[in-house]
């Protein structure tokens, strides 16, 4: 039996899905976008008690360019939503959003303003929505578990 | 301290017999209330005379007074009373903090505006730098205009932002909201679509409540 025998199983193509999700989930690297309070708890995430690092998306970067998952932690203002889509737009694809706390879900406390966006999913698209005001590092922690759990899902070379 | 803010006070009153419309000691703070037209001449001196030497001004915030003192009506609208609690009549006003490092004093000055339509007071940044964002601020959020003021534009709403947000008659949830439009590939802004929601307050109270 020849290697088109194999591929006509689609054995090596599941298997290639799984190496290149295992490499996704393993190496997240998110962008610091904190707005508010919730920066707070993303920081515990990043640091020695919650250790983001053990799930391998420890590496926060300061650049849209370097990485490819977004949390954004807080309230979004109408002032910062244009700089928000630029700032997704320069993100390399595959990127991922983690939108967390009650403010950047749908926009919380600060839903009747007049000046803050409801909910950050009307500027750009969302993966996982951490509830909470603000969310707990766990809270955190299990949203990004959850994402690595939905990168597992997707099929990149199967479609 | 409460005698210092007296002696404070009658000093007040002697430098301004003419000028100052009410000076009022509540809570250990006093409040100073003054004509529009005289705002430089009374800061100056507030500044630079040794018995006063109010160095630094801590705040300047914009107030509107359109219905104050009136009571609520059902459905949260609030009545406009002709008979106001506000003695003054005009609806806005700035509020001046300042602090004397040197005596160890605060003082409150007030002044309205003339112009309800068309707010405008002197600015202030002359004798005291630091009003320089205060006043900005206050034009942005109340559209008092401070004449004089090397650079008035907004400073805390978006950039093409109109109304002034903290007037009474501003409605809370804004005239518009953003959203990305996908075809134009841009961020926009489109009418708001939220219901604006009074919450009035009420007491919610069960049956026997504390009764054993």
């Amino acid at each position: 039996m020849g290697i088109e025998g194999v591929l006509e199983k689609g054995f090596v193509t599941t298997s290639l899905d799984t190496v290149i999700n295992y490499t996704r989930t393993g190496s997240l690297w998110p962008m610091t976008f904190g707005l508010a309070c919730c920066a707070v708890e993303m920081m515990h995430v990043a640091l020695s008690r919650y250790d983001l690092d053990r799930f391998g998306a420890g590496a926060f970067r300061p650049s849209p360019r370097q990485s490819d998952l977004m949390i954004v932690a807080g309230t979004l203002c109408n002032k910062m939503g244009p700089a928000l889509r630029k700032v997704y737009d320069q993100m390399a694809e595959p990127r991922y959003v983690i939108s967390m706390g009650s403010c950047a879900n749908g926009g919380g406390y600060y839903h009747y303003s007049y000046s803050v966006v409801r909910g950050c999913d009307r500027i750009i698209p969302v993966d996982i929505y951490v509830p909470g005001c603000p969310p707990t590092a766990e809270a955190l922690l299990y949203g990004v578990i959850q994402l690595q759990k939905k990168i597992n899902r997707t099929n990149t070379i199967a479609r | 301290m409460a005698d210092d803010l007296n002696m404070l006070g009658e000093q007040l009153k002697e430098a301004f017999t003419d000028k100052v419309l009410s000076l009022e000691n509540r809570l250990d703070e006093l409040t100073m209330v003054i004509d529009a037209a005289d705002i430089m001449a009374v800061f100056m001196r507030l500044r630079d005379d040794p018995n006063f030497r109010f160095e630094q001004l801590i705040d300047v915030c914009g107030v509107d007074y359109s219905t104050y003192g009136c009571e609520t009506s059902e459905g949260g609208i609030y009545l406009v009373d002709e008979e106001r609690i506000n003695p003054f009549k005009q609806r806005f006003a700035a509020v001046y903090h300042l602090l004397s490092v040197e005596h160890n004093m605060r003082l409150r000055v007030k002044v309205f505006a003339l112009d309800d339509a068309m707010p405008m007071l002197d600015s202030v940044i002359e004798v005291w730098p630091s009003a320089n964002w205060f006043e900005r601020e206050a034009f942005d959020m109340f559209g008092i205009v401070f004449v004089g003021h090397p650079d008035l534009r907004r400073i805390l709403t978006d950039y093409g932002f109109v109304g002034n947000p903290f007037r009474k008659d501003f409605p809370l949830s804004g005239h518009v909201e953003m959203h990305y439009d996908p075809e134009q590939k841009r961020v926009l802004y489109r009418p708001v679509s939220v219901e604006p929601r009074e919450v009035t307050p009420r007491t919610i109270r069960e049956e026997n409540y504390s009764r054993h």
